[in-house]
């Protein structure tokens, strides 16, 4: 077995290799020494001959034997082809481009496809992984999670995760950091063994031991340089010290969505919240029991909820078990898929390109081919010979598309969104590797194979005869081309539809009206935890002055500040009461998005009030409670009425509404306004921390700046730090960046498909033009004769155009019908727009059609200047 | 037509034959090694060209013989094949089976008789 091997390894190196006159040499010696012995016994020469066979049949068995024959031949091929190839640079350079360019797309997208859709997430198992969420977003109330924990049977375990967001002081820079607190039940589920140390252990999750933390890679090499010593050693958070137990490897991230940003992770105990189903903080992740499927865990999961929504009623609706992939990454599968679907057609114009660019030179090779045909070469070993070019073209292309996919995909990484799951592990693996292979062989299997039959196929031996010009076999050739140029702009028209489609989108989403002026608009969270401001008294003082010292800074037209910022920050929603309505159920409370506002806050975003007065800094402690609410709010429980003046409580306090504000966008761009509620700061007890309560020891700028907001933020910055240098600041953001971040992802689809469009509509009417100059060439003899016969120039520059009209309108045809299916699989994509926008249909169907009438241009011009005479003594 | 039949028996047998002659008689050239099979075989087995290099050539390729350019004794240039210790391990194992075999067959034939 071992010599069988290695005589294959001979053999493989051998082919590569020019063969030696050594066994040539050999063999004849061979037949000399029989000579001689022949001439020795006095025997005829030929015996000798006869006995030992024939020098050149002993040469090939001897070639035969030496090297991998089959190998050889296509060696020999592409040999043939690249020296054919070189010979025509033009052709060879725009078919390995084009081939490039499509493959080259394939690629990089497959490589993000790969890394996002395709691999599994970075957990043990991580297929058996669910998260059990409200309405599969929102998140759940501690005293349901340990219900649900408590009685489910169908979960191998089962664990929580709450935001947390500690500052990090007593070192060097203080720092604002984001991390999660998780029941100790969460990490063993995960199934990722920390770096150094270890989990939490049972118990840590209780109320007063739950001091301990584990760092990601990044905190640990960032903030202490990597050192190893740090287990057992405390840091100070939010003032208190926490044991560092664990470092977690370097590619360990969690959560995998919502908070993705967690670089720390510490215990969450409940304490007295075990009994708390009101306020849902928590995200919940389980792992399936073994031979458990979704479908019986879903089943348990309503069995359970159904059973406590009963019993504290609207507590438990609509409770969904997702698979943990599919929380992550089911916001972009539509998209990605879209954008590969995009590769797809952009290399399908590259073939459709190639194809019959190869075709016209097939064309010119006829003779060559007939000449081969009739010197004994099958059909095959043509085919084999077409196929050899079309796969040496597209292994080139391949290399070159190669390249391409990785500039490419560090360019489609760069402009991507920020928050698009799993992108910082696309790699060019294994997988993408085999994915690029076999698009190369299919692709020149793609675009020989048409050509590489269709002159097999013609009457080879007839053409020999009959000149250059056979009849009819050219008829069906320039079918075949003129069907593979119709292809082409069916394709276009495809993407093309589809990337208008997406334009006009991105267009609707720019125009929606946030409510307030979102331009010159700086903002940053300051927050107050645990340093020399946090003290109630301290806090309300600091927050006014800060306020003040930032509306004295040049170039601040108005500041104030808000708890959370609008389309950038947390988005709370708290039940409420309203004085005069019948009590609803506990569950259909009337609800609104909450925020604490400074003084001077609608002015500072130039958020109109409607109807009565702002909030005053008169509106303090010793003032009665009051509110702004903003017109959906109104709308909404006051129909018909006067809001102002009306009374609400939330929890025990009582505010009184003074204000209407027009509504302003809240979480989500493309969402629609809900209620709103904004408390007066200065009387708010937990904004101002004489209440303790998780998530409101920090403020949020807003500076209203005269020029660009971007470049007063470190002055705003130092404005803030003269008041105490300790105080950690982050979020430096301007509004504009805000909304662009929202609008991160439908302009990243419509960047991207826009550019494959491009790419297609260029190739097409490459194609075109191919297609009509080679017809005008071909007919240079035909027109010469309508020429003489009297025919004019108009005329003869309508039948070319016209030709390639009727091309582009019959795939436009079938584009069309195309187009119809791809758009309303877009229909996710998509905002402001239909799927089936007509005057996006007719207007890109339209602009294909001039493309394709520019494109001809030339050629059918060429067509006007061709000169009777010249032309009918052409042939 | 017995030509064919003769190819076919020495398809399985001529590694065997090469490797035999070698091991018993030294670096030897092609013609050497067909002249001493035809001379042993009393003219019975005439090798011709294409079987034998291409023959020799696999043995050189599984590693069980080396070949190298040498003089002969009227001072001709000729491509000498030697057996190397990997062929004649292989020698030892190939002659060991055709010999279990040769006499499972003479047992079988004798039987038949």
């Amino acid at each position: 077995m071992n010599g069988r091997l290695r005589e294959y390894r001979v053999r493989l190196l051998a082919t590569f290799r020019s063969r030696s006159a050594e066994s040539e040499e050999e063999l004849r010696f061979h037949l000399e020494m029989a000579e001689q012995e022949a001439l020795r016994r006095g025997a005829p020469v030929r015996e000798a001959r006869l006995r030992v066979g024939g020098l050149s049949q002993a040469s090939d068995a001897l070639g035969d034997q030496r090297t991998i024959a089959w190998l050889g031949d296509l060696l020999h091929d592409l040999r043939h082809s690249a020296r054919l190839l070189a010979k025509s640079p033009v052709f060879a350079t725009a078919a390995v481009l084009s081939l490039a360019l499509g493959i080259g797309a394939n690629t990089a997208i497959f490589s993000v496809v790969n890394a996002v859709l395709l691999r599994p997430l970075a957990y043990k198992d991580s297929d058996r992984l669910v998260t059990i969420l409200r309405r599969s977003d929102f998140p759940v109330a501690p005293a349901n999670y340990l219900d649900w924990r408590e009685q489910s049977h169908s979960f191998a375990g089962m664990g929580a995760a709450e935001w947390w967001q500690p500052n990090l002081i007593g070192m060097d820079q203080p720092e604002h950091l984001f991390g999660l607190r998780l029941t100790e039940s969460l990490l063993p589920l995960l199934g990722i063994e920390p770096l150094i140390g270890r989990w939490f252990v049972p118990g840590e999750d209780e109320a007063g031991s739950e001091h301990e933390v584990i760092l990601s890679y990044g905190l640990w090499q960032r903030r202490f340089h990597g050192d190893r010593r740090v287990l057992g050693t405390a840091m100070a958070l939010d003032g208190e010290p926490y044991t560092i137990v664990g470092v977690m490897p370097r590619e360990f991230k969690f959560a995998p969505f919502w908070a993705t940003r967690a670089e720390l992770w510490a215990p969450l105990a409940f304490g007295t919240r075990i009994h708390d189903r009101a306020a849902n903080s928590l995200r919940i992740f389980a792992r399936l029991a073994p031979g458990v499927t979704m479908t019986q865990a879903r089943a348990e999961m309503a069995t359970i909820t159904a059973r406590l929504d009963q019993e504290y009623p609207g507590t438990n609706r609509d409770v969904a078990v997702t698979e943990l992939k599919e929380k992550v990454v089911g916001n972009i599968e539509l998209p990605l898929l879209a954008l590969m679907v995009a590769v797809g057609l952009v290399l399908l114009i590259a073939c459709a390109n190639v194809a019959h660019m190869l075709l016209a030179r097939a064309a010119t090779r006829h003779k060559e081919m007939a000449l081969r045909t009739a010197l004994g070469a099958g059909r095959a070993r043509v085919v084999r010979q077409f196929l050899a070019e079309s796969l040496l073209l597209a292994g080139t292309g391949c290399a070159a598309g190669f390249v391409l996919a990785l500039w490419g995909t560090r360019t489609l990484i760069g402009f991507s969104p920020p928050d698009l799951p799993r992108l910082n592990t696309v790699t060019i693996d294994l997988h993408v590797a085999l994915f690029t292979l076999g698009v190369t062989v299919l692709t020149g299997l793609g675009c020989g194979l048409a050509p590489a039959l269709a002159i097999s196929a013609a009457n080879l031996a007839g053409a020999l005869k009959e000149g250059e010009r056979g009849s009819s076999e050219r008829f069906n050739r320039n079918r075949v081309r003129g069907a593979l140029v119709a292809s082409e702009f069916a394709l276009a028209l495809m993407l093309l539809i589809g990337a208008v489609l997406l334009i006009r989108s991105f267009g609707a989403l720019q125009s929606i009206d946030p409510g307030f002026d979102a331009h010159n608009l700086l903002s940053m969270v300051v927050s107050v935890a645990s340093t020399g401001e946090a003290e109630p008294a301290r806090r309300e003082i600091f927050y006014r002055q800060v306020i003040d010292r930032i509306r004295t800074l040049p170039g601040v037209r108005a500041a104030s500040g808000i708890n959370h910022l609008p389309l950038g920050g947390d988005l709370w929603g708290l039940p409420f009461t309203i004085k005069g309505h019948p009590k609803p159920l506990p569950g259909a409370l009337p609800a609104a998005v909450y925020r604490v506002a400074m003084p001077g806050y609608f002015e500072a975003m130039r958020l109109p009030l409607l109807r009565g007065r702002d909030i005053q800094t008169s509106d303090d402690m010793h003032a009665p409670g009051v509110v702004v609410i903003n017109e959906q709010a109104a709308q909404r429980y006051w129909p018909g009425e006067d809001p102002i003046g009306k009374r609400i409580a939330f929890g025990p306090d009582w505010f009184t509404i003074i204000g209407i504000v027009k509504g302003a966008k809240q979480g989500i761009w493309v969402a629609d306004i809900d209620p709103e509620v904004y408390l007066a700061a200065l009387q708010n007890r937990s904004f101002l921390g004489e209440q303790k309560f998780p998530g409101s020891s920090y403020i949020t700028l807003v500076v209203r700046t005269a020029g660009d907001p971007a470049a007063m933020a470190a002055a705003v910055q130092n404005a803030v730090r003269s008041f105490d240098r300790n105080l950690p600041i982050s979020d430096v953001v301007t509004m504009d960046e805000v909304i662009a971040r929202q609008n991160a992802q439908p302009r990243f689809e419509m960047l991207v498909l826009g550019i494959f469009a491009g790419i297609a509509l260029l190739l097409a009417a490459v194609g075109i033009y191919g297609v009509m100059n080679y017809s005008v060439s071909r007919r240079t003899h035909e027109i010469g004769i309508r020429m003489s016969l009297g025919a004019d120039r108009g005329s003869v520059l309508r039948m070319v155009a016209g030709q390639a009209i009727l091309l582009a309108l019959g795939g436009s045809v079938a584009g069309l019908a195309g187009s119809l299916v791809l758009s309303s699989a877009m229909k996710g994509l998509l905002y402001g727009v239909r799927p089936f926008d007509p005057l996006t249909f007719a207007a890109v169907t339209a602009a294909l059609c001039l493309v394709a009438l520019v494109s001809s241009s030339v050629p059918a011009r060429r067509a006007t200047k061709i000169d009777p005479l010249i032309a009918l003594r052409a042939e | 037509m017995p030509n064919r039949e003769k190819a076919d028996v020495l398809q399985g047998t001529l590694d065997l034959m090469i490797l035999q002659t070698l091991a018993t008689l030294g670096p030897l050239h092609g013609y050497a090694v067909a002249e001493r099979l035809e001379q042993i075989s009393k003219g019975a087995l005439q090798l011709n060209m294409g079987t034998l290099y291409p023959g020799l050539l696999r043995l050189e390729q599984r590693g069980s013989i080396r070949a190298e350019w040498s003089r002969t004794e009227n001072n001709r240039r000729a491509r000498y094949y030697n057996i190397t210790p990997a062929g004649r391990r292989r020698l030892e194992t190939e002659k060991a089976e055709w010999t279990r075999m040769a006499s499972i067959m003479h047992a079988l034939l004798e039987e038949a008789r």
